[in-house]
């Protein structure tokens, strides 16, 4: 009798343990899991246009509660989030990196640096994004470096972000952009051009 | 092998249950722990507090966006039972005016475009009836303006601006 309820109660725990696991790896609540969704992907850039909406799957509801509590539905903004470079790296302080881009479907559009806590680095430097404000041009780039550039070019500051990644926001989205995203934004590319010396 | 069909039935009953309760309450608690620490840090219930300029030091809540001013109302109707009146102040620049439900859903939005919006928010149990009526999902949850402030000037601006803002019980 006493090994039959051995039995159940490590059963129990297994499945309890099961349960739990899942739902938050499957809710992207485990660390160092921090896709917003898996709706659409668009050159890396991954988003899901269900976020904030009552429409949104439990799982997507809890993932958007971890890491985008607060987004807004989609005919507001709509928001794409990327950790790795055009070579498929991890993006991270240690490297420095060109952003670019063309004009993008929305009234006004962002691109922010967050670590993987899901925070803004802790620095002082004023250049925490780039935004439509700062292009005149419809083609338009910024260095993502811990250290600005001396040409003056347009900068994104990732001092003391560690491995860090990039949110995308589009606000007031074009109609098209709603119904046909893959095909109508441009989501910018992210390239790598040189990392620091690792100390061996 | 019959011996061990039980317990293997319990913990797959376990896991689906446990699956779905992490599920179905993660939201919620991260709601309910997103508003207490809001509430911990100034923003009012039934009425609006303009957060600092976003910044690495003064940030609140995951992925802040640092050209945004946001302004906060965490509400209870079970204490304003006849429901709020919600204003946001006209904004030149972008501004809208959002409500979030206690599992995080955005229930509505309403754009400024220029111009000052001016609704009642009732609670789960009244219907909306009037176009500026907006029928709450759930007693609690937060009110959000967020106004295009991406440099310091664009800030003081949307402070200004944001003293004309209302999040206020109504009468019964």
């Amino acid at each position: 009798m006493i090994n039959r309820i051995a039995t159940f109660g490590i059963a129990g725990i297994l499945g309890v343990g099961v349960g739990v696991y899942s739902a938050l790896a499957m809710s992207g609540l485990l660390p160092g899991d921090r896709r917003i969704g898996d709706g659409i992907e668009i050159n890396g850039w991954v988003g899901d246009l269900r976020q904030g909406s009552v429409d949104a799957s439990p799982y997507l509801r809890a993932r958007i509660a971890r890491h985008g509590l607060l987004a807004m539905a989609k005919s507001e903004a709509i928001y794409f989030i990327r950790a790795r470079d055009d070579a498929g790296e991890h993006l991270t302080e240690d490297c420095d990196y060109k952003i670019s881009g063309s004009a993008l479907p929305a009234g006004w559009w962002s691109v922010t640096l967050y670590n993987s806590e899901n925070f803004l680095p802790d620095n002082m430097d004023e250049a925490l994004s780039f935004n439509s404000n700062l292009s005149s041009e419809d083609a338009w780039s910024a260095i993502i470096s811990p250290t600005q550039p001396d040409d003056g070019a347009n900068w994104i500051s990732s001092r003391n972000a560690g491995k860090f990644d990039l949110t995308l926001r589009l606000y007031m989205p074009a109609a098209d952009a709603l119904a046909h995203p893959q095909e109508t934004i441009a989501a910018p590319t992210v390239e790598r051009l040189e990392c620091k010396e690792q100390a061996s | 092998m019959k011996k061990a069909f039980a317990p293997l039935l319990f913990a797959a009953a376990l896991a689906v249950i446990s699956h779905l309760a992490v599920i179905y309450a993660a939201p919620g608690a991260i709601m309910d722990r997103a508003m207490s620490m809001l509430s911990s840090r100034g923003i009012a219930l039934h009425g609006f507090t303009l957060g600092e300029r976003t910044t690495p030091q003064t940030q609140t809540v995951v992925r802040p966006s640092p050209d945004l001013a946001y302004s906060a109302c965490l509400f209870d109707l079970e204490q304003a039972p006849a429901g709020l009146r919600v204003k946001m102040a006209a904004t030149e620049n972008y501004a809208s005016l959002s409500f979030f439900d206690a599992s995080t859903n955005n229930f509505r939005t309403i754009r400024g475009d220029g111009n000052g919006v001016d609704v009642r928010l009732l609670p789960p149990e009244m219907a909306a009836t009037r176009t500026k009526e907006i029928g709450s999902p759930s007693n609690t949850g937060i009110i959000l303006i967020r106004r295009l402030a991406p440099t310091q000037a664009d800030y003081e601006r949307a402070a200004e601006t944001a003293k004309g803002d209302q999040c206020s019980p109504l009468e019964g």
